[in-house]
Parts: C-alpha cells; structure tokens; sequence
C-alpha cells in the first residue's frame, strides 16, 4: 500500500511541458504535473488523441486512439527484448481512451500483466472534440451529446466503474486519485512505480470548459468530489486487498459539488436526492471494504 | 552450400522459420484461419529454447499491429502476421506503422473478402496504406521472402514496413520441401536493427533534432508544407526499388536463390509476342501452361510479378517494347474499378509511344480454381490480340475449370 507523504516530499523537478496546450484551469494538465514528477524522467510516455495532448517533455510516442494498452505493450516488450527493463513505460490516456475505444487493449494489457502504467486523466467526457458523452460521464450530466430538453435529462446511465473492472483482472495496482489531494496522488505513483506488473491510476481532473465552472475553482471542484463520496480515494492490491487512502469522518452533500458545476444546473432536488442516494450506499459499501481490508469476490 | 538442409513443411512453417532465422525480437499474435498457424510454429519454438523472442499473444490485429509498431519504435525486430477479415480489421494501426517508417514485416496468408478461400483481395484492400507488398509463389520463397523483407525494411534508404502475401491453404496449410538456410549465413546477411529516430529517454535529445527530417511522418505537425509528409512517404516507397533489387541480388549470391530481379520474374519472355502477368501460386500453374504452349510453337511468356507496391513501373515498360499483348491475371477485384494490376499496367504502359494491348482476367477470386487449360485460355486470348485480331471483351471473368 502507498505510504503517506508530505507536501515537501513531492520532487521540485518540472517535465511539463509550459504553457502546453492546455486550457486555464486545466485538471488534467495539473494531473500530468504531478504525476509525471513522481515518474521522472526515464519515462516513455505513449499518448493518444486526448486533452491536453502535449504535456511533458519525456520520450513520447503513440497513435491510434483504440490501441492504448498496444502501445504500452509493444514499448515494454522491446525494451524487456532490448535489456532495456530500467525505463518505465506510461500511458497518460483520456477517460475516452480508457473507458470507451480503448478499454479492450487496456485489458489486454492488464491480463498479460504487462510492466506499464495506465494513467487515465479522468475529466468525464470527450474534452478534446468538444464535451462529448464517455463513458466515464456521471449520470444525468449534461454532455454536447447528452443534452437537456424536454425529452431528455442529460446521461440516462451510470458511469463505468472502470478502477473496480480492472482491479478484478486481478493486476497488481489499481488505485484512484484526485488533483486536489497531491501529495496521495504522489504517493500512488510512487508506490505502483516500484511495483512490475500492471497498474492502474484514475485521475479525476476537473474541466473547467466542459463541466462548466470558473478556471479558479478546479481545485475546490475537485476537492470536493472527494469530500462528496462522488469520487471516493483508493487503492487496490492484486484485485483483493482493500483501502480507502482519504476517509472524512462525515460525508458532504453531494448537492456542494452539483451546484458548482454548470453540467448539473438542471437538476431537481429530487433528482440530487436520488444521486445521494446512490453516492451514499456506494459509500458506505466501500467502508465495508476497507473495514475488512478486503474485495471478497 | 554442401550440406542443404531440407525439410518437407507448410507455408505457415517456412514463414515461422523465416521469423526465427531473422532473430525475431517480438511478434504479436492472433488466431485468425489460415494464418493461425505461424503463431503456433513460433510459440513452439520460443517454448523449445530455440527463438528468443517476446511472443505476445495479443486481442485482436488491431492490437497485434499496434504492439508491434510501438516494439519497432524502441528498436526491436518485430514480426505480425493475418489473414482476410484480420487484414481487414488491422487498416488503422497499418497506417501509423509505415507513416512512422517502421519496418515491421507482416505476413498475409490470403483469405478473400467474401469467404474464407483464398484470393488476394485482402492485401489488395490495404494498397493505400503505405507498405511494400510482396506476393510469394512457394513456401521455399515465404521463408526466403521473410529474411529478405527484413534485410530491405530495415535498409536506411527504405525504413518502410513490409506486407509479404502467400495464397492461404494452397501454401499455408500444404507441405513441400523446403531448404532451411544455415543460421549464420542469414546472421551474416542480416546485421541488427537500429532504431531511426531512438526514442529510450537517454537518446531521445538527439533523436528530436530529427524530427521534422520526415523520418517521423509527422502527420499532425503540419509545417510549412503540409503535403510533405505524402510526398516523402511516396517517394521513399517509389525509391525501394532499387534496395529491393540489391536485396534480391545479393540473397542469391549468398544462398543460391533469388526471385527474378525481385520485383518481377520473367519466364520465356525474350522472344515472346504475348505475355501473361500472374502473381502467387497462379505463376507456378501458368509456368506449365506457358511451357505447354511453347512447345505447340506458341510465342508466349510469364511474367511473376512479385513486388506489387511499388510497381516496378520500368520493368513493365521495357517489356512492353518488346511484347505486342499482355494480359493480366487479377486475383481481386476493386468492386466498381477494377482488378489492381490491370490498372497499375495500364498506368504503367499509357506513355509509351507503341505500346502493347493489355487484357484483364479475373481468376481464382474466392478460391476459385485456376488451371493449366484455363491458362492457357488465356494466353491464346492474349496471343490473339497480339496478332492483331480482334478479341472481346478486354476483361473478362475468366471461365474456369476446362478439361483438365
């Protein structure tokens, strides 16, 4: 399990790329910071289409939008073919990247175990052609693709609960993480960085553009996704071992980090009643877990 | 060369012992009927000791494709393999992994797109993806083609992934003698891979002042001209001719085999007034039927024509000085254009100031059987034009399985 760190633990050497292209307010660009810190530089980062695309300065190679778990696979194997096994092979991919088109090569990655990194930068939809339905999207979001109207509430369905679906190919590490707890953030990677095999980090990383709130507020967006129970914090250990890393003693509303954003503006209260309701059980099953230190499947 | 080593095997196992002999550093495999059995022939021998390899048994050719791009980029020697709908479901990855100049070889075992019998359309439906492709005509040539395809990818003024296309069953799955080249003359032929540009963290600095050199294709960057990235990769293809030809050449020094001038091999063409053009195993059948005709006292010859992409344009004219008819036999068919060689003949031939007449024939698609006599219809068509009759129609689907 990851040990705690502090603020002054987290390394001062920057392999961001500034300014990017990212916009002002950018979780993932911030996820990229912190995460690419922990990684250092003997780091080739595969990237497919996904938002902010040009983030560090490490080796970077990638292509096709399905095929990330391929890319990080083939770069693993030749370097293991090369008695090159020192580098660390990353794959920095968008929620679409990972949940959506490429989640069979992910999972192809993750059952042969190969010795990679998925990071997702979780921002809930496809930022990068314009706030698009993933499906990482909550449900009754608001997406471009998932409008509100008098037909329709924003996504009819629930999000993909990708973290618990890749823990149950039995990997390694799968572990969850937000921009807004940087030192737990770094402290993951840090763990699943001495750790061969496969790992698996979640990012949740606000869009200020997409979800639809003022660029100073993505770390109090973010902060609050945690302190909700929408975005719970924690870590897996060979698809069985069990910790929650962030534990408030009491939940926050969940209707403190709805009424942020402009992607939830429509809801009813009842509707925020009934996502409570849902965020609350999820909650309280994962206390349960921890409880026991265990997934008992 | 005293002591040959021969052993009687498939076209699917000359392939496996072409990916061994080369040293093969990863491959990526996917079972898709009639090219499972190459992954098969390499897992054993990686089991046995006797290949030090990285197999990755991949989810799909999709992911074989992109696995084995990604190893190439590092640096390693990679090997990928398919078949019909395989081919078919590979096309994205195809592109990226000749506009980054990697040379990865792949084998096709084809399977048509209508059915699982072979016919060349698989291959055929990858013709703008930027690879070099091959057509093979016996397993002794699928295992010679597999170490010469690394020797010519690999090649600096080449840097282009190979397709080599072997007809499925009628190779993959049937067993003929087969020389097994000694292991340290092929090592001698073929000195390791080196990466252009290197992408490992310690020589990533200088391999990013080769960016923009087009090496990487860079297809998003744009630039100044946003064409480039086309013209380079187009004119690095139209360039393999000549490794191609070099290639070709020093394999038979070296081995005692080569496959005409590696492009195209002609058979009785000096004197000949029509010319059939076949490609895979249709040559081994046409070889008979020309040999049949000559000795009737019919001018006529073969051309095997083994390097589709690029079109060994020049070959083609020189024959067409010579020759007064030509007739091609397209095992597929662009649905609405046309078969692929009789277009790229006629492109070929369109300048010259006399050129010859150019029949079509459409023949073996979908596994149809093509024989001696079905040849040899087809010949005597061409010989006809030849001659200055009248012949109709130009194309034509060929009516096979007459009198044998």
């Amino acid at each position: 399990m990851s040990e705690r760190i502090t603020i002054k633990q987290i390394p001062l050497e920057e392999l961001v790329i500034t300014p990017g292209s990212a916009c002002q307010g950018c979780g993932a660009a911030l996820a990229a910071r912190l995460a690419f810190k922990a990684l250092g530089p003997n780091t080739i980062r595969h990237s497919i289409p996904a938002c902010p695309d040009n983030v560090t300065r490490t080796p970077t190679s990638g292509g096709e939008f399905e095929a990330g778990g391929d890319h990080v696979t083939g770069t693993w194997r030749a370097l293991k073919a090369l008695g090159r096994e020192d580098v660390q092979v990353v794959g920095f991919y968008g929620d679409g990247g990972v949940y959506d088109i490429g989640f069979q090569s992910i999972s192809g990655a993750a059952i042969r175990n190969e010795n990679v990194f998925i990071i997702c930068k979780n921002n809930e939809a496809y930022m990068n052609t314009g706030g698009q339905v993933s499906g990482a999207t909550p449900q009754l979001a608001m997406t471009t693709t998932t409008p509100v109207g008098p037909m329709s509430r924003g996504k009819p369905n629930s999000r993909k609960n990708t973290p618990m679906i890749f823990a149950m190919h039995g990997v390694p590490y799968v572990a969850t993480a937000s921009v807004a707890f940087p030192t737990d953030l770094i402290a993951k990677i840090q763990y699943g960085k001495g750790i061969k095999g496969f790992k698996f980090l979640d990012i949740l990383s606000p869009c200020p553009t997409g979800w639809r709130f003022e660029p100073n507020k993505t770390i109090e967006v973010a902060r609050l996704a945690v302190q909700t129970g929408f975005w719970p914090l924690y870590e897996i250990i060979d698809g069985r071992k069990f910790r929650l890393t962030y534990k408030p003693r009491e939940l926050k509303p969940v209707a403190e980090y709805l009424k942020l954003q402009g992607r939830f503006r429509h809801l009813t209260e009842e509707e925020i009643k009934e996502i409570q309701r849902d965020i609350t059980d999820y909650w309280e099953r994962l206390l349960k877990l921890d409880e026991i230190g265990e997934i008992l499947l | 060369m005293e002591h040959k080593n021969f052993e009687v095997m498939t076209g699917n196992k000359a392939c496996a012992w072409g990916v061994k002999l080369s040293r093969v550093q990863v491959a990526s495999i996917y079972p898709v009927t009639p090219q499972t059995t190459i992954g098969e022939y390499i897992a054993e021998f990686i089991a046995k000791g006797e290949l030090n390899c990285e197999l990755v048994n991949a989810e799909g050719e999709l992911s074989t494709q992109a696995i084995v791009k990604a190893a190439s980029r590092v640096g390693a020697r990679t090997f990928v393999c398919t078949s019909g709908p395989g081919q078919l479901y590979m096309h994205h990855p195809m592109h990226g992994t000749s506009s980054g100049r990697l040379p990865v070889v792949m084998a096709t075992v084809h399977r048509g797109n209508k059915g699982m019998q072979p016919d060349h359309t698989d291959l055929m439906s990858q013709l703008w993806t930027g690879w070099i492709q091959w057509y093979c005509e016996n397993n002794q040539e699928v295992l010679d083609s597999v170490i010469m395809a690394y020797r010519t990818a690999e090649d600096k003024r080449v840097r282009l992934p190979i397709a080599i296309g072997y007809d499925g069953y009628i190779l993959s799955y049937t067993s003929e003698p087969v020389e097994i080249p000694d292991q340290a003359m092929v090592d001698e032929f073929l000195p390791p891979y080196e990466p252009i540009p290197n992408i490992l963290p310690d020589k990533w600095a200088e391999a990013q002042t080769r960016r923009g050199a087009g090496m990487m294709g860079d297809f998003m960057s744009g630039g100044a001209d946003p064409q480039a990235a086309w013209r380079i990769h187009h004119e690095a293809i139209l360039n393999s001719k000549g490794v191609i030809k070099e290639v070709n050449e020093e394999f038979g020094k070296r081995f005692g085999r080569k496959y005409g001038n590696g492009l195209v091999e002609e058979y009785r063409t000096d004197d000949a007034e029509a010319v059939i053009v076949a490609m895979g195993t249709i040559a081994s059948t046409a070889r008979v039927a020309i040999d049949r005709m000559r000795s009737e006292g019919k001018p006529v010859g073969l051309v095997k024509l083994k390097t589709f992409v690029p079109f060994p344009t020049e070959d083609f004219q020189e024959l067409g000085k010579r020759t007064r008819a030509i007739g091609m036999i397209d095992r597929n068919v662009c649905l609405g254009l046309g078969g692929a060689g009789f277009g790229e003949l006629r492109r070929a031939l369109y300048d010259l100031e006399e050129r010859p007449r150019i029949l079509g024939f459409y023949a073996g698609l979908a596994g149809a059987e093509v024989r001696v006599r079905d040849i040899e219809k087809m010949a005597e068509k061409t010989l006809k034009a030849a001659r200055g009759e009248k012949v109709e129609p130009i194309i034509e689907w060929a009516k096979l399985g007459g009198g044998e």
